[in-house]
């Protein structure tokens, strides 16, 4: 399999940033994001202090941001990274069906809105599962729950109907698409989900629902939960001034980081991010 | 060495050791097969100490149940076949010895 040098994950400032650097540097980058870069950058409406572009809208420094990827050949693959696990000298991303290494991560997919729901964590392994197609074998022929906060995940609950019996289905989101007949669509706001007897309970703004086991599955997950074994703090990630996490090789910049959230401060730290990596990269090789 | 044992030989073998770790997997299940290769660097570092074995879910579901295994990768460690703590989803190699040192 293909090896990269760096992996850098998300598409904002700070990781296209990280990315330019990375490539000036003749190190082999994978930029992994979406093709319209970052929401928060494009939907911003006048940023007034980014460096060289006075009173700039978010939609043209995005722009800019483009043409300079364009000029160093940097493209950008679409792939949503649901887990990255240190293997010791590499780090493995689970990308759909498939598994892409680097030896290095920089992490720069900005902070994760939201928190988790009340019993949530508590419950995590036992009646509470982020993977439906990890643990869906562990419920065949039982009743689930999906609590979806995005289109994305009906995928998932369909998954899950063709093992279990029946699957209640929680958009978190509004303009649900046709889901197999096995799964009934409970448009209600789901505010906790609680053990009880050995079953899980769900509560919604209107009723309650049990089930053996609720699968939450969101668009951005928790940094921690993208990287086991990664050191958190809230919803940022642990960093030192060289952008290095408590895990060898893995870095983090941007929001992601914590307080302030500016664009320029992103991209700087995007730069440190690229910089530390290739020095890691560099003194690796020395020893080898 | 990881050994992959079954059901059987869950109850005379893994039960019977003095420390072991059992790792329930799947053969599905992406996080399961990235732990694998650690546990067998974390085998080899406690070799002698600590007994290490995998064991099927969907091959041996009685068990699974037994352990009320809801989620994996899931290790359980024991000590003469009695439980003594578990540990859910992947970590990195650091974080499983110093979990299994921590139950010594």
């Amino acid at each position: 399999m293909e090896r990269y040098d760096i992996a850098i994950i998300g598409t904002g400032p700070a990781g296209l940033e990280a990315a330019i650097t990375g490539t000036i540097r003749n190190k082999k980058v994978l930029l992994v994001g979406s093709k319209n870069l970052s929401m928060k950058l494009t939907k911003a409406h006048e940023i007034q202090n980014y460096l060289g572009f006075p009173a700039v809208k978010g939609e043209d420094l995005a722009k800019a941001f483009q043409k300079h990827l364009d000029q160093l050949g940097i493209g950008i693959t679409e792939e949503r990274i649901s887990a990255v696990y240190a293997m010791g000298d590499y780090y493995a991303m689970q990308a759909g069906e498939q598994m892409l290494e680097a030896t290095t991560v920089i992490l720069a997919t900005g902070v994760v809105q939201g928190k988790p729901l009340p019993g949530e964590e508590e419950n995590l392994g036992h009646g509470v599962s982020y993977c439906a197609t990890c643990d869906a074998a562990l419920v065949r022929g039982k009743r689930v729950a999906v609590v979806g906060y995005s289109a994305r995940e009906e995928a998932e609950a369909a998954f899950l109907s063709e093992i279990c019996p029946e699957v209640l289905y929680f958009p978190m989101y509004r303009d649900v698409n046709q889901l197999p007949e096995k799964v009934t669509v409970i448009p209600e706001t789901v505010n906790e989900v609680r053990k009880q007897a050995g079953k899980m309970t769900i509560y919604t703004s209107e009723n309650s629902y049990t089930a053996e086991a609720v699968f939450v599955l969101r668009e951005a997950v928790a940094p921690g939960q993208l990287v086991p074994g990664l050191e958190t703090e809230g919803a940022h990630v642990r960093v030192n001034r060289r952008m290095e996490t408590n895990l060898p090789g893995c870095y983090a910049c941007g929001d992601l980081t914590g307080t302030p959230y500016q664009y320029i401060k992103a991209a700087g730290e995007g730069n440190i991010a690229a910089l530390s990596a290739v020095g890691y990269l560099d003194q690796k090789k020395h020893r080898e | 060495m990881v050994k992959k044992i079954n059901g059987q030989e869950f109850q005379t073998e893994a039960k019977a050791a003095d420390v072991a770790v059992v790792d329930f997997n799947a053969t599905w299940c992406g996080p399961c097969k990235m732990l694998a290769p650690i546990l067998e660097a974390v085998s080899e570092e406690m070799a002698g100490q600590v007994s290490f074995y995998a064991l099927d879910v969907d091959d041996n579901p009685d068990v699974a149940a037994e352990y009320r295994v809801q989620s994996i990768p899931c290790l359980v460690l024991m000590k003469k076949g009695q439980f003594v703590d578990q540990s859910i989803g992947f970590k990195p190699q650091p974080a499983i010895s110093a979990w299994v040192k921590g139950n010594l």
